[in-house]
């Protein structure tokens, strides 16, 4: 998909720190009403990206605009244009929920009862509005998490920003978050989502980039993506004394990877599983031993880079 | 090995990586012993306070004047002013009319008027004049010892001078001469020497005060007994230059030294918040909104003078309700003081979050350099007490102007323009500081 009327645009950003080429000409577009997943591994160069959209950086080469009107990053219209919301929970602890997002929407110029009635609005939207005058540190992580979703969205942006918004969050706290997300890209919000689970990109997200080592590998949905591998079917199975034999001899058939004590045989095109399963008879290995999958996003990752997205 | 030694081992190690541990545990006890030593002139020989400015002023065409004024500046404790520079630039010798104006500027706190009738004739004794600004008790008391020792062990024969005086009042020249005859011929007889000299000796006032005055120096015994005799027929008149109607001098300048100190210690504490603050990520949030890096720093900026201000008035109200510190006669230019103050304390406690790589290394740093900065700049001891090249670094901190901001309020009662000077020490502090402070910034990574 190519998008038609990006709210985002990179052209060949660049962003170096000292020595260390964090971004190495990162060029993607984005269109309004994507949910955007920006997927790499720690260290991958998300984080400098998401930062050089929220205008906290500015880039060392290229260009990078938001929102229809073309504003380069860091504008005071960009920034009107955007909401983040931080990997850590960037509220004031000892403040009241409502005292956190009346701040942080007045730092957008809301004032009045316009203000009044948007942080109203935010502290029902995230179930919090019972809460409303209770010191943040007295909260669960889910609702600090909640709440640190809600103050990035009292000013309307366009573009949500998520930068890795559930790490340390527990199944069920994130489990509402994305449900959150998921009704605010059905409403038309923009939402740009940096994470390195793929289970979450793979989950949420519309189109995917992957990036690492400050390059975008991959760019597309999950089937255009997925559709990069030269194979339908990934087969596991542990790399034991027993199993190295059968290994070896299926180089001749697919690639064989061996990942963290796990061997990943792809077969090549055309080669029928019948004859792998035959072979398996042949070494006398029990059928448990195996599992079969469809292609992933990290066999894809691991395609691209050779090793796996948690390396 | 033994579990308690493994263990110990393990503290040892932890304390050996913790910068800001080690430079509390010893460099900043070590700066305060050396500069308690340096104070209390331990294993110096020459210790007390040095470099007092002292102005002197001498009527008397009597010699043993001139030699008074030169036992004085031979005194180390005073740095003795005898000259005035115009303001046209040329030099006179200081006048009495000169001294209160000169001691309302603070140009020097003690002045000795030797007049002309310093040997009086309607009375036995000396007569003296002192100007004084007893900013500092333990600093006057100091300086009228120090004055009257040097007086009785340098220039005994002024009290002579004035016997003779007297007698001659009393019982005309002639049998004075006569008198003083018999007794130098007297002395010649019974004890040996030359009866023209003695009578000569005796005449000018020499009674031999000055045998044991010449035995006092280093041994401060004989002097001071002979000082506590002497110094009752010693008539010095004092004029009181500023703090006349302070009705609690000593609480007045205690009460501004503490304040400034902890108040550092307050702006500091607030300034590190920004360590917190990135910690989580709220600096990434509010510099995503409409919100510049300055506006950040501005408002930590201004946030520390509303809280220095608060601080410092609510600390002399309370001065005020404890110890009678005059504050509500003087609260306009108190506040203007304290805004000043505050605005050089924040100054710093920016300064230190920008220079530390971690809020511990911010703690450790501000405590040892508060503690320093407090006692070189006066707010434990009067500066006059500390060697003289100390005297010149505390110029150059923040807690000697402020204080100075506050005696000229509370106890000079200057008008908002003498203030003026003081106020931009305080303003060229701040600004230098916060140059610095920003430029860090800058530089630093704490706004990534």
């Amino acid at each position: 998909m190519n998008p038609t009327s990006p709210i985002l645009s990179a052209r060949g950003v660049v962003k170096r720190f000292g020595t260390l080429t964090a971004l190495d000409g990162v060029s993607l577009e984005i269109a309004a009403g994507e949910f955007f997943g920006l997927l790499g591994p720690n260290g991958a160069g998300k984080s400098t990206f998401m930062s050089l959209i929220a205008g906290l950086r500015q880039p060392d080469e290229g260009s990078l605009t938001i929102a229809s009107g073309g504003f380069p990053s860091g504008s005071t219209a960009a920034r009107q244009a955007l909401g983040l919301v931080p990997q850590h929970i960037a509220l004031y602890m000892e403040l009241s929920a409502e005292r956190n997002l009346r701040i942080f929407g007045e730092l957008y110029g809301l004032r009045g009862a316009a203000l009044k009635e948007r942080v109203g609005h935010a502290l029902e939207t995230v179930q919090l509005a019972d809460r409303r005058h209770d010191v943040v540190k007295t909260f669960s992580g889910g609702m600090q998490r909640r709440l640190n979703l809600a103050a990035a969205l009292l000013h309307q942006p366009k573009v949500l920003l998520c930068d890795e918004p559930t790490v340390g969050v527990d199944p069920q706290s994130r489990n509402a978050i994305f449900d959150f997300l998921q009704e605010l890209n059905r409403r038309g919000l923009t939402i740009i989502y940096s994470t390195h689970y793929m289970e979450e990109a793979t989950r949420l997200c519309s189109r995917i980039g992957i990036i690492d080592h400050g390059r975008i590998l991959g760019l597309g949905t999950l089937d255009e993506l997925l559709a990069r591998l030269p194979f339908e079917e990934e087969v596991r199975f542990p790399s034991t004394p027993q199993t190295q034999a059968l290994s070896a001899e299926l180089t001749s058939n697919g690639d064989v990877a061996t990942v963290d004590g796990v061997h990943r045989f792809r077969p090549r095109a055309g080669y029928p599983m019948s004859s792998f399963y035959k072979l398996t008879e042949e070494h006398g290995l029990p059928p448990r031993l195996f599992t079969s999958q469809r292609p992933t996003l990290e066999a894809l990752f691991l395609e691209l880079t050779g090793r796996t997205i948690r390396e | 090995m033994n579990p308690i030694l493994v263990l110990l081992r393990k503290d040892f190690a932890i304390l050996l990586k913790d910068k800001v541990s080690i430079m509390i545990t010893f460099a900043v006890p070590f700066a305060m012993i050396y500069l308690f030593g340096l104070i209390f002139g331990v294993n110096s020989t020459d210790s007390g306070p040095t470099g007092i400015p002292f102005a002197v002023v001498n009527q008397s065409d009597n010699p043993a004047a001139a030699k008074l004024v030169e036992a004085l500046k031979a005194e180390k404790t005073f740095r003795v002013i005898t000259d005035f520079t115009t303001d046209g630039k040329a030099m006179r010798p200081l006048a009495e009319e000169d001294i209160a104006p000169l001691m309302k500027a603070d140009r020097f706190r003690f002045a000795l008027v030797i007049p002309r009738d310093l040997v009086r004739t309607e009375a036995i004794g000396l007569h003296l004049k002192t100007y004084s600004n007893p900013r500092n008790e333990i600093e006057s008391q100091i300086v009228n010892g120090i004055l009257q020792r040097t007086l009785f062990t340098n220039v005994p024969e002024l009290l002579g001078q004035s016997l003779q005086e007297r007698a001659r009042h009393t019982i005309g020249s002639a049998r004075l001469d006569q008198f003083n005859s018999a007794i130098a011929s007297a002395i010649a007889r019974q004890f040996g020497g030359n009866e023209e000299a003695i009578r000569a000796r005796i005449s000018n006032g020499n009674f031999g005060f000055g045998a044991a005055g010449a035995a006092a120096p280093g041994s401060g015994v004989s002097s001071q007994g002979a000082s506590d005799v002497l110094s009752n027929i010693v008539k010095i008149d004092n004029v009181q230059v500023v703090g006349k109607d302070v009705k609690s001098p000593t609480a007045t300048l205690l009460v501004g030294g503490w304040a400034i100190q902890f108040l550092l210690f307050a702006v500091t504490a607030s300034a590190t918040a920004l360590f917190r603050e990135k910690e989580h990520g709220i600096f990434q949030r509010v510099l995503s909104a409409p919100v510049s890096r300055s506006d950040i720093l501005w408002s930590k900026f201004l946030y520390g003078i509303c809280l220095g201000l608060i601080q410092l008035m609510a600390l002399f109200a309370a001065g005020q309700v404890l110890y009678k510190i005059d504050v509500a006669s003087h609260l306009p230019l108190l506040a203007v003081v304290c805004v000043f103050a505050s605005a050089a304390c924040t100054s710093f406690g920016m300064l230190i979050a920008a220079i530390s790589p971690t809020p511990e290394s911010a703690r450790g740093l501000s405590t040892f350099v508060i503690m320093l900065m407090s006692a070189i700049g006066g707010a434990w001891f009067p500066v006059s007490f500390m060697p003289e090249f100390i005297q010149k670094l505390s110029r150059l901190t923040l807690v000697f102007w402020s204080m100075e901001g506050f005696s000229q309020v509370l106890w000079a009662h200057a008008s908002f323009t003498e203030l003026l000077p003081t106020l931009g020490y305080l303003t060229l502090i701040t600004s230098l500081v916060m140059a610095v402070a920003v430029w860090r910034f800058r530089k630093g990574r704490i706004f990534d």
